[in-house]
C-alpha cells in the first residue's frame, strides 16, 4: 500500500531569474536531504532570455548589448534545451520533485511534462500535441505553445517547462527558438477565441494537470508568496 | 545516473550467463523483451553506472537501463583527464529530451583518459553503453570501494525492487 503523495505549490508571482535559480538551487539541497516535499514554483518572470548547458548561444541573434534596450536580461544556465524567452504572461511551472521516488527517468518526466501542458490547453479548446524527434515541447499544427528544459542532480529536478499564455511574442523574433529555425511561437491568447480567466486561475488549471499527470494525491498551496520569499532570504 | 526502472514485477526479467569471462564481457539475455540487459563481470552503482575493473584502471559508464530511460543522448559533458573523481558525486552530464541529467561516479580516483568520441558521437551512449559508449577511465584510489557496489545479480535484483516499490 504506497502512502499518499503531496504536492506542495508555491505561487510566487513575478520573480527575477537569478532570484529563482537561487531559491531553486536550495530547494534542490532540501529535497535530496528529504526535508521538503515534492514542490513546484509557479511564477512568471520579467522579460529574460537563457541558455542550457550547450551554450547556443549562436541562436540569439541580436547582440547582448542590445537586450538592455529592450529591457531583457540573458542567463546561462545547467539545464537541457536551446534558447528560449520567458516573459510577463508566460506561465512558467518549476517542479523541484524526486524521480526516484515516482519511479520514473528523465524521457519519462519530459513526456508528463508535455502531457500536462496537453492536457491544459485541451481546457480551452486547444489540440495541442508532444513534439517529434528531438523537438522536445508542445506544439499547436506546426506552432510551439510550450517549451521545456530540465536539470536533473542525484535524481531531483529543477528547471521545467513554460507555457505561452499571452506573452509578446515579438520578444522571440530576436531568437532562433529551442534552434528550431523554421517554426513559430504561438500563445493561448492566439489559439483560441475562448475568453480567458486571469492569470492566477490560469496557472492554478495548469498546476492542477501537472498533479494529475503525476499523480499526485494531494495539492497544498502555500500562500503569501512574498512571505515565503522574505523568509527565505532573511534565513540565509 | 539517479534514474528509476520501469521494469515489470511480476516478469521473471534477466537470466545471466553463468560462465564468467574475464576476457570478454559476456551478455545477459532478457526474457522480457522491455528490459535491458545486465553484463557479468562489471560492478554497478544503485545510481546505474557501471564499473569496469582490469588491473588498474576502472573505465566507467551507464547501463544500459540507464541510457533507455534517458532517451537519446544528444550532448555528453565529462571532465578533464587528470581531473578527480570521487565516488558518488557528480562527474559530468548528459542530455537528452531537453532534459540535462547528472552522472554519478561509483568510485573515487584519478581520471586518466575521456571518451572523446562522445563529443561527436553521444549517441554511442545509447548504442553502445557498455563498450563505445564508456565514459572516463579512473586509477581508482580506493579500490575497496569496489567491494561495495552491486554485482550483476544484485544490480537486476536491485532494478525489480526499485520498481516494485511502486
Amino acid at each position: 500500500m504506497r502512502s499518499p503523495r503531496t504536492l506542495e505549490v508555491w505561487k510566487l508571482g513575478t520573480v527575477n531569474y537569478l532570484k529563482s535559480l537561487k531559491l531553486q538551487d536550495r530547494l534542490v539541497s532540501e529535497r535530496k536531504a528529504n526535508l521538503i516535499p515534492d514542490t513546484v514554483l509557479s511564477l512568471q518572470h520579467p522579460p529574460t532570455y537563457t541558455l542550457g548547458k550547450r551554450r547556443t548561444d549562436h541562436n540569439l541573434l541580436i547582440p547582448e548589448a542590445e537586450l538592455t534596450r529592450i529591457g531583457a536580461e540573458l542567463h546561462y544556465t545547467q539545464r537541457g534545451g536551446d534558447i528560449t524567452f520567458h516573459g510577463p504572461h508566460q506561465a512558467i511551472l518549476y517542479p523541484i520533485i524526486s524521480l526516484r521516488s515516482i519511479g520514473i527517468g528523465a524521457r519519462n518526466y519530459v513526456e508528463t511534462l508535455e502531457r500536462s501542458m496537453i492536457e491544459f490547453a485541451s481546457i480551452y479548446g486547444v489540440k495541442a500535441r508532444a513534439g517529434h524527434k528531438g523537438e522536445t515541447g508542445v506544439w499547436v499544427g506546426d506552432r510551439k505553445i510550450g517549451a521545456i528544459g530540465v536539470r536533473i542532480s542525484s535524481g531531483i529536478t529543477c528547471h521545467g517547462l513554460a507555457l505561452n499564455i499571452d506573452p509578446d511574442l515579438k520578444y522571440f523574433e530576436h531568437i532562433v527558438p529551442c534552434g528550431i529555425a523554421d517554426k513559430e511561437v504561438t500563445s493561448l491568447r492566439k489559439e483560441t477565441d475562448t475568453v480567458l480567466p486571469s492569470e492566477e486561475v490560469i496557472h492554478e488549471q495548469l498546476v492542477s494537470c501537472l498533479a494529475k499527470a503525476f499523480s499526485y494525491d494531494d495539492v497544498v498551496w502555500k500562500e503569501d508568496p512574498l512571505v515565503i520569499l522574505d523568509t527565505q532570504e532573511h534565513n540565509k | 545516473m539517479a534514474l528509476r526502472m520501469w521494469a515489470s514485477s511480476t516478469a521473471n526479467i534477466l537470466k545471466l550467463s553463468s560462465s564468467v569471462s574475464k576476457s570478454h564481457l559476456s551478455p545477459a539475455f532478457s526474457i522480457c523483451r522491455c528490459l535491458s540487459s545486465v553484463l557479468e563481470g562489471l560492478k554497478y552503482a544503485n545510481s546505474h553506472e557501471w564499473v569496469k575493473h582490469e588491473g588498474s584502471v576502472a573505465t566507467i559508464g551507464i547501463t544500459d537501463h540507464a541510457q533507455g530511460h534517458l532517451g537519446e543522448v544528444v550532448f555528453v559533458e565529462l571532465p578533464e583527464e587528470n581531473g578527480s573523481v570521487s565516488k558518488e558525486k557528480s562527474f559530468g552530464a548528459v542530455e537528452s529530451v531537453k532534459a540535462t541529467s547528472e552522472i554519478l561516479s561509483p568510485i573515487s580516483g584519478e581520471v586518466i583518459e575521456v571518451n572523446k568520441k562522445l563529443t561527436e558521437s553521444p549517441g554511442l551512449i545509447n548504442s553502445s553503453p557498455y563498450e563505445d559508449g564508456w565514459m572516463i577511465k579512473v586509477r581508482p584510489s580506493s579500490p575497496a570501494e569496489l567491494e561495495s557496489l552491486m554485482g550483476p545479480k544484485e544490480y537486476t535484483k536491485f532494478c525489480v525492487e526499485e520498481d516494485a516499490a511502486h
